[in-house]
Formats: structure tokens, sequence, C-alpha cells
């Protein structure tokens, strides 16, 4: 009998599409395979429905019941290469996305799958670190900080323990990477943690999952087991454990040393730095606090080598950037280039423009701490340094798009209101701060505020980015300044006379 | 149904029992022993502190910051599902205030609120992740992406 093999992603977003139903209805063809692989990020496509076909994969989007007909008798479709938003994109630590399934090692493998790790243990430890500095990776969790220098720091602190931490907080609204890595790819993520515990000596392994997702933590425990089954948890003769642990929905336990406060079982309140946690973190132990992707990364950088790496990107701003795209578009998706292409081309390239019947108003790039940009300045290119030069960041690369119906006062006033919720309230400007700007943002939105109030309005945000012991007080009020900028009639159309 | 929170707000011990300690240290991890209260009850009753505290070795204060603390951890049992809207930036620039709306309306009941029998309770997120099929809800652990207002009475519906 002749199979057909369809192929479904897994993800939770293409499943919150209805991609389950239209498993269950084929599940009982009986002569399709179905097999469900992790997603490529075309989100807007889902639920996508894969064949292979004498011509090469052919791509089914969109589809509903009433097309399942059509596609098992081959009908229609279209050439996986002829989507410009795949076809377009740089794919490497995403490049299993959509092709293998999430738990099966044996195509990990078959994908260049612990080909890092190999190339790590017969490393000497400085010569691992001095690969990543050539590759000049740096953290995508927000902060940008070179990798090898915190690695550097744990490997010269001689201590019996050490940790590795990785930060799966994923708590940027509009990000959603780390999701996809942990649900598509969790032996990456394994590697990547392994090559690290063997590089700077770590004993055992945590991964700080967000409780919103589920899914990914279960994906992320099945490949830890089925790791250690396989024995490759052995480490320089040990056992290198690793455990999966949920938050229970903080913000601020994404900030690294409120994020080892919470996973030490106390309140999630940041502490003040130094000691850096690679220094002191964990138990005061040298840990390694990393963001999913960070870690996800170094497998390639081993096994292609730093220089690859370094060969991407812009000058300070190297390899690729994960950006994941939301809001009013029209192509919402996961989208892996190297660093240095414009807002703008991103938006028109890949978010190909704007949502039916949208106009567009503003982009907002690095989640709740990050800055919104409006038409005028979506000429930047994206990459730390004209970020940090616009007095914005790259955050976690995640992108939100709002469309000419979004009342900027009540944006505003949503971000103060998350960060006086958010807020652990270690520091007077945040605590106090935020709800003091939040009250103002509620007069103006009442008629009932003067220039006076905005004036301190911006004071009260001056404050809040000098005087905060961390980045949640510190660029919680950029989000607000820039749609006061920006957007000045909104705000002052509604002051009283 | 037998409450294991019912005889004068004490828990089961075994409830308890693997949760004071945590390796790789042997002090007590107050964040986890609640997050295995909830697991297994639903709710962290407050009057069950004291308790919580004897058992851990920690002191009452430190059990009550920890609780007070964290969104996700619940002092009041939940309606049997658990309704989440999510207000992060995707699903805000897709009308999620639409969504919350129509939530509201069909069950009769404000954020952070259950419903007379018991059988919903409303709360909101910011960001499940979904945001490339925003706007996004959540019942229980089933999530559903690209929701119109339209489908709420639908998709509640199901689960009565
Ligand atoms: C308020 C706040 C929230 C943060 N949330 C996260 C988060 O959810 N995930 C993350 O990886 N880093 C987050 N960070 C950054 C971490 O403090 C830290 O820089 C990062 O985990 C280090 O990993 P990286 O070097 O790989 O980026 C946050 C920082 C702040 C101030
Ligand atoms: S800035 Fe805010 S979140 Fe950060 S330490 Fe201060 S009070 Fe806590
Ligand atoms: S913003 Fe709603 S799911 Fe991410």
């Amino acid at each position: 009998m002749i199979h057909t093999t369809l192929f479904l992603s897994n993800d939770t977003s293409s499943r919150a599409v209805g991609v389950d139903r239209l498993a269950k209805l084929l599940q009982d063809e009986s002569n399709v395979r179905l097999v469900r692989t992790s997603s490529r990020g075309a989100f807007f496509l889902e639920p996508i429905i894969e064949r292979d076909m004498p011509d090469g994969r052919i791509v089914w989007c969109n589809v509903t019941a009433d097309d399942l007909p059509g596609i098992l008798a081959g009908q229609g479709g279209v050439a996986l290469q002829s989507i410009p938003f795949l076809a377009a994109q740089t794919r490497f630590t995403f490049s299993n996305f959509g092709i293998t399934q999430p738990l099966a090692l044996d195509e990990y493998r078959t994908r260049d799958g612990f080909r890092g790790l190999e190339k790590a243990l017969v490393t000497a430890p400085d010569k691992v670190i001095e690969e990543l500095k050539i590759a000049g990776l740096r953290g995508r969790g927000g902060a940008a900080f070179p990798l090898w220098s915190k690695w550097q720091a744990a490997l010269l602190t001689e201590e019996d323990e050490k940790f590795v931490v990785v930060n799966a907080d994923e708590g940027d609204a509009g990000t959603y990477c780390d999701r996809m890595v942990m649900e598509g790819d969790p032996f990456r993520l394994v590697e990547g943690m392994l090559i690290c515990a063997h590089t700077v000596g770590a004993t055992r392994g945590y991964i700080y999952c967000r409780q919103e997702y589920p899914a990914a933590a279960g994906s992320m425990k099945a490949a830890v087991h089925i790791a250690d089954e396989a024995g490759l948890l052995e480490l320089d003769g040990r056992r290198f454990p690793i455990d999966i642990v949920m938050g229970a929905g903080s913000y601020v336990c994404g900030e690294e040393t409120a994020l080892l406060e919470s996973l030490e079982g106390r309140r999630g309140v940041v502490r003040a730095k130094p000691p850096f946690p690679a220094v002191s973190g964990l138990y005061q132990k040298p840990t390694i606090v990393s963001n999913v992707l960070t870690v996800a990364t170094v497998p390639s950088i081993l096994a292609r080598g730093g220089a690859w790496h370094a060969s991407l990107g812009t000058d300070r701003s190297r390899g690729t950037i994960a950006l994941q795209i939301g809001g009013r578009v029209k192509q919402p998706g996961l989208v892996e280039i190297p660093f240095g292409m414009t807002l703008r081309r991103v938006l028109e390239q890949f978010a190909g423009g704007m949502a039916s019947g949208s106009r567009f108003k503003a982009a907002q790039v690095g989640g709740p701490l990050g800055s919104l940009f409006p038409e005028s300045k979506l000429d930047i290119p994206i990459c730390y340094d004209a970020f940090s030069d616009a007095g914005a960041i790259l955050g976690h690369g995640g992108i939100v798009v709002y469309d000419d119906q979004t009342d900027m006062v009540e944006l505003a006033r949503h971000f103060m209101a998350f960060t006086a919720d958010e807020s652990c309230g270690k520091c007077t400007p945040c605590r106090i701060g935020s709800v003091r700007g939040r009250e103002l943002l509620e007069l103006v939105q009442a008629g009932g505020a003067t220039t006076a109030d905005l004036t301190l309005l911006s004071d009260l945000g001056d404050t809040m980015k000098t005087a905060s012991l961390c980045a949640l007080g510190g660029r919680a009020p950029y989000p607000v300044l820039t749609a006061i900028e920006h957007f000045p009639h909104e705000f002052k159309d509604r002051l009283k006379m | 149904m037998t409450d294991e929170s019912s005889s004068e707000g004490l828990l089961d011990s075994s409830l308890l029992a693997d949760c004071s300690r945590s390796e790789p240290s042997d002090r007590p991890n107050i964040l986890k022993a609640l997050l295995a209260i909830q697991e297994r009850i639903g709710y962290v009753p407050p009057r069950s502190i004291p308790q919580i505290a004897r058992t851990l070795g920690a002191t009452e204060a430190d059990v009550a910051g920890v609780l007070s603390y964290y969104q996700d951890l619940r002092t009041t049992a939940p309606g049997r599902h658990v309704i989440r809207v999510c207000m992060g930036e995707s699903c805000v620039a897709n009308r999620c205030g639409q969504i919350l709306r129509a939530l509201k309306d069909h069950l009769g009941i404000d954020i952070g609120e259950t419903d007379s029998g018991g059988q919903f309770t409303l709360e909101k997120v910011f960001c499940m992740g979904n945001c490339a099929v925003s706007p996004t809800i959540a019942v229980n652990q089933t999530l559903f992406g690209r929701v119109e207002p339209a489908q709420i009475r639908t998709i509640v519906d199901c689960y009565r």
C-alpha cells in the first residue's frame, strides 16, 4: 500500500489555530502517516500541511478541513522555496525548524547535532572561551553582554560547585523565540548547556521556565530525559543533572538576580550587583545565567568556528538575530537574519506591510522596556550600536506593530500600569514612580491634566531612568516618553485648558 | 471530593514532605513548596501558612511574603476552568480589549473573579508567547489564537 506522509507542526501557536483538529481528521485516513515537526515560524500561514512530492517539498497554507481531500490527492499547494518569507531568511539557530521532530534524537544528530559538544570536549576551556570571543556572541536576553567574559569569570572562580542557569522566563510581550526553541529543538539547548558546563566546570543545570509555557517545559523535560537515557549527560566522568523549574508569573524574575532569588524559593527581588552571578550567583556559587537563545547559539559556534559567526552581521553585532514579529501586520512570525537590515525593510519584506484595512502608526521594538518608532524613524539598522545611539534597545528581538486605531495615551498608561504591577519594590524611583506615572496618565485620560502634569511625568521618567537599580525601572519610561515625543498632540489634546 | 485544606487549614503532611529540602541547598525552597501545594489543591489557603512554615523550617513572615509576591499563587480556590486573556502588546495591537469585553459580558464577571456557579475564573496575563497568532486566550492549558469576539460564546460554552 502506498503511504502518504504529511508534515504538520506541533508548535503551540500552530495548535492554537487548529492544526490538531486537522491532524485528528487525518488520523482516520488509513494510508496516511502524520509527522509532527517543529514550526517554520511562518505563523501567518498556519495551519500548514507539507508533503514531499516528486518536485520537492510542497506546502499547503491556511488549511481548512475542506482542503484535505485535495491535499491527499496531491492537488494545489506551493513549492516551499517559493515562500519569500522563508526563502529570504538566514537560518542557523533555527535551521531545524519545520524539518525535524523535536524529540527525535537521531534526527538532531543527523543534522549536525552534538558536533559542537564533541568539539568542545576535545578543546581546552580557555580555547573554547577564545572561540566565543572571536565569535563576538552577545547575550540575546536583553542586556547584550559578551558571553565569553561571563564564562571566563566563572572558569576563573574556584569553587566545588558551579551552576548553569538558562533564563527561559521570556517575559517581554511580543517575543516567542525561546518558546519555539524549547518546544521545537530542545536538544540544541541541552547541547549548549553541556558545552557551557564542560567549559566552566559546572556541576548542575537549571532551566527557569515561565509558567505560561507548559508545552515548552514538557518538551524540555522529555528531551533531558532522553538525553540522560542516551548517556549524554555524562560529562567529564560524572552526571550533569538538568532540572526544569517553573516560574510563578513575575516579569522581574526574568532579571538574572531576581531569577536566582526565585530559584532559591524566595521573593523574586533584584540583588545589587556586584557581585555578578558568574562569580557569586545561585547559593553564592559561580553561575552562568544566559538566555535560551544565547545558549542555543553556542553549539553552531563551536561546530563551525567563531570566525564563521563573526562573519555574519555588523561590526559590533555579530551573527544573526531572531526577530519575532507581531501586532497588526500581514505576516507575523519568526525571522532569523544577520544583524544590519533596517527596521523599515524588515517590516516591508518580512512583515509584508499592514494587516488589511490597517494603517501603520508605530513599531515597538524590545518589549515593554523598548521604544516606539514612528514612520519617520524606521530607517534604523537592526544592530546594538544603532539602537543604543538612538537611546533604544533591541531587547529580546520582539517587534510589535500598532495601527492608527491605537490610542497612545492608553498605551502609555498600559506600560506604566504594567511597571507598577511588576516592580519588585526594592527601589523607590521604580516602586513609587511607576504608580505616580500611571496616576498622571489616568489624569490625562480623564481630561484633568495640565501641561505641568506632562512636565512632571517627563521629570518622573528621567528620575526613574537614572536612579533605578535595574532596567525595569530604568527603561520602563522609554515606551511612555517615546509615545509622548512622537505623538505629542494625542496627549496635549486631552489636557485641561 | 475531599478537600485537603478543610480541617482547620491543615494540609495533608504528604503534600509538604517532598518540598522541605531543595537540592543542592539544605535551605527550604518556599516557592517550590507553595507551587506543589497549589498543583495539588488548586490554591494555597492562607490559614495554612503556620503549618507550612513549621514543616519547612521557615518563618511565617517568609512564607506569607513569598505567597503574596507571585501573581500565579492563588489564595482562594479558582473556578473549575480558568480563562486567561492576554493583555500583552501584540494582543493589544490586535484588539484584545474587545475580547476581554466579550468575555466579561458572556461570563458576567470581571478580571480576578469567579462566577457564582464556581465554573469559570477570569484572569489576565501578559503574553503567552502566542503573539504571531494574537489575540490570544487560554482556557486552562489550551490556547486559542486569532480569536474574534464573536467566537467567545462558542469557545466558553464548550467547557460548560
Ligand atoms: C526586568 C527585566 C526582565 C528581564 N527578563 C528577561 C527574560 O525574560 N529573559 C532573559 O533571557 N533575560 C531577561 N532579562 C535580562 C537578564 O537580566 C540577563 O541579562 C540575561 O538573562 C542574561 O542572559 P544573556 O546574556 O544570554 O542575555 C531581564 C532583565 C530585566 C531588567
Ligand atoms: S528598578 Fe524596579 S524592579 Fe528593578 S530593582 Fe528597582 S524596584 Fe525592583
Ligand atoms: S502578546 Fe499576547 S500572546 Fe504575546
